[in-house]
């Protein structure tokens, strides 16, 4: 009976076709924009907070501010926390690498090697092997300063020369040049959002201090033994030092990031609802029109013998129906739209030069397309309601004399 | 599915004492005023009267479509006054068959669709509904060339052979009929009035109301209402003084 009455259903439908066109067009822009834009900003923020993780959820660094300097005192005050696992200091700078006529900008860590594999947990030795902590000029290099283009430039043992700021006193006061050998080549990392290994030269800490120059360590890697006392272990260094040091954790990172894209995801979520609404409105609007016309007819199904659920009914499938066009309609326009709107690719600004372009497939679901296909259905299902109720309570012999 | 049942004495429809009053705004108008009625089993009754007389209204309470505000409507020896719309639309179904002055066929859908339509409730399956529909169709006096078509592309005589049809392919006990030859040329309302003949012959109990004396003398008797009260049950062939008295 019920596959009668969806037959009964397209052929109102059909009858009535332009209509339903425009309605189920109405319908599909609201699963169009939530599929489109959801998968899209699925795929970034899953790529964003999985970057941030992959940096070690239990990793956090401490850098002095402008009028602090961090030492062997605070090293060992670190250590004796006893949340933290490990605390080694590190340098940073920035330099310019000579890779032919090319001045490539590359940054520098100079950096407990085994302390830095823990923090960064995917990162990973494509050629050569980890140096010797005492081998002071050996470095590894990230993929990007290894290759151009796909194409080889440095390989192991290569030397590299790089120009770094000479600071005395705090200011820089002139460039230095050194020259550090490729003991390893990492493999490619991917677009980090804190560090980018890719571009980094990374070097053991001694090299920071007598071949780089430099006199004041750019801060404390911390690991603490549990990711759940990362936050008890920051409030400790919070207290302890107020506002002489900046205190980063990876694992807050990712938890500001997740809000920003759940808020996002929030957003994009209202804003889908607003096309919804008025879905509604044009169903509900369709189906009224249509059972005004069909009066008389409704009138005639009831006098053979239809009891009013089964007018509710086949009047409710033509609303479901065109939900269920609209939706697979609006579903299907929006996989292609995210296809094309991820194409474009997604610029984070202030990493690197040009800042790092992400260019990645949207992340659909069968979820999603679930969620959408019922929520548009669902909307088929509250604007056809009313009208439906309607038509199943008009007294036979009323609607028999409707003209 | 109950086939026709021959004629018999015992009431089929029964109207006993019944009103109906209609409120419009403050304006009350009595359709009918202690309607008293019988049909039995097999006959064939017209039911004449002048516009306004409450036809119309006295058809729609035999054809349980309306209620009565007083007195009781019995169907088959049941009160059917107070029971629900579910079990009037299940009556309606399965013992009772309409047809209408203008068709009331559905233009969208084919013959064939058309006729099946009263079979859908009852959850026959799609291929013995096939069969009662060519049935149904052949003894309306239809053509199967015609199952699909749809109703707008037939003329006014097929049309209403099409809603007659309708009426009986779930073998109604009772074939109601208003004004069924009021949108007919002579030729074509023959026809129907020798199809309902026919259907009657064939055990179905037939109440038609009508305007037409020549319809209303096909059948075997004829009751005439006025001001909504039946002023009489009469025989035929007097139906052309009746309506002009």
């Amino acid at each position: 009976m019920l596959a009668d009455f969806f037959r009964l259903s397209l052929k109102a439908l059909s009858e009535r076709r332009t209509r339903a066109a425009l309605t189920i067009i109405g319908i599909a822009i609201g699963p169009l924009v939530l599929v489109m834009m959801s998968s899209v900003v699925g795929s970034y923020s899953n790529y964003i907070e999985e970057r941030i993780t992959s940096l070690g959820q239990n990793a956090i660094a401490v850098f002095p501010t402008e009028n602090y300097q961090l030492d062997e005192e605070d090293l060992s005050y670190i250590r004796t926390i006893n949340t933290i696992s490990r605390a080694e200091p590190f340098y940073n700078t920035q330099g310019i690498l000579k890779r032919g006529s090319e001045d490539l900008k590359v940054s520098i860590f100079a950096v407990d090697y085994d302390l830095l594999f823990d923090a960064i947990g995917s990162l990973q030795i494509r050629e050569g092997s980890v140096p010797s902590e005492s081998n002071i000029i050996y470095s590894i290099i990230g993929r990007k300063i290894a290759y151009k283009d796909n194409e080889k430039y440095f390989g192991l043992e290569d030397i590299l020369t790089v120009t770094i700021p000479k600071i005395e006193g705090g200011k820089i006061t002139g460039k230095k040049t050194v020259n550090v050998v490729a003991g390893a080549i990492l493999e490619e990392y991917g677009g980090a959002l804190i560090v980018d290994p890719d571009s980094t030269v990374f070097m053991c800490l001694e090299a920071g201090r007598r071949l780089l120059g430099l006199n004041k360590w750019s801060g404390i890697l911390v690991l603490v033994s549990d990711p759940a006392d990362v936050k008890p272990t920051v409030s400790a260094l919070r207290q302890h030092y107020e506002e002489k040091v900046q205190i980063i954790a990876f694992s807050s990172i990712a938890e500001a990031i997740s809000s920003v894209t759940g808020a996002i995801n929030f957003i994009n979520f209202s804003t889908s609802l607003s096309a919804f609404a008025v879905a509604v409105a044009g169903v509900a609007a369709t189906m009224i029109t249509s059972v005004m016309e069909r009066t008389r007819e409704i009138g005639v199904m009831k006098a053979i013998g239809y009891k009013s659920s089964q007018i509710l009914l086949m009047i409710l499938l033509e609303s479901i129906v065109m939900s269920l066009v609209g939706g697979t309609a609006g579903i299907s326009m929006g996989v292609a739209g995210a296809y094309v709107l991820s194409s474009q690719g997604f610029t984070i600004g202030g990493i690197g030069e040009s800042g790092l372009t992400l260019q990645l497939n949207p992340l659909i679901t069968p979820a999603l397309i679930i969620q959408t296909l019922s929520l548009t259905m669902l909307i088929g299902l509250i604007g056809g309601v009313l009208p439906a109720y309607r038509a199943s309570k008009i007294p036979p012999v009323v609607a028999l004399r409707y003209e | 599915m109950p086939e026709p049942k021959p004629k018999s004495s015992k009431p089929i429809i029964e109207l006993a004492d019944v009103y109906k009053e209609y409120i419009v705004g403050t304006v009350s108008t009595m359709a009918l005023k202690g309607v008293n009625f019988k049909v039995y089993e097999g006959e064939v009754v017209a039911i004449m009267g002048p516009s306004g007389s409450g036809k119309t209204t006295l058809l729609n309470m035999i054809g349980l479509l309306d209620r009565p505000t007083k007195g009781n409507v019995f169907f088959d020896g049941i009160d059917v006054s107070k029971l629900n719309d579910n079990i009037l639309a299940n009556l309606r179904n399965t013992k009772l068959g309409f047809v209408f002055q203008t068709f009331n066929l559905v233009n969208r859908l084919s013959v064939f669709e058309n006729i099946e339509l009263p079979l859908i409730p009852k959850g026959i399956p799609r291929r013995v509904r096939a069969e009662m529909v060519k049935e149904a169709l052949a003894r309306a006096g239809g053509e199967e060339s015609w199952l699909r078509k749809k109703p707008n592309q037939l003329s006014g005589g097929q049309q209403q052979r099409v809603a007659i049809a309708r009426a009986i392919v779930g073998k109604p006990i009772v074939v109601l009929a208003d004004e069924p030859t009021g949108n007919l040329d002579r030729g074509s309302a023959k026809m129907v009035v020798e199809t309902f003949l026919n259907l009657n012959k064939s055990g179905h109990t037939i109440i038609v109301v009508t305007h037409d004396p020549e319809v209303a003398n096909c059948t075997e008797k004829i009751y005439v209402i006025r001001d909504g009260e039946i002023t009489g049950e009469f025989a035929p062939n007097k139906a052309e003084s009746l309506i002009n008295k």
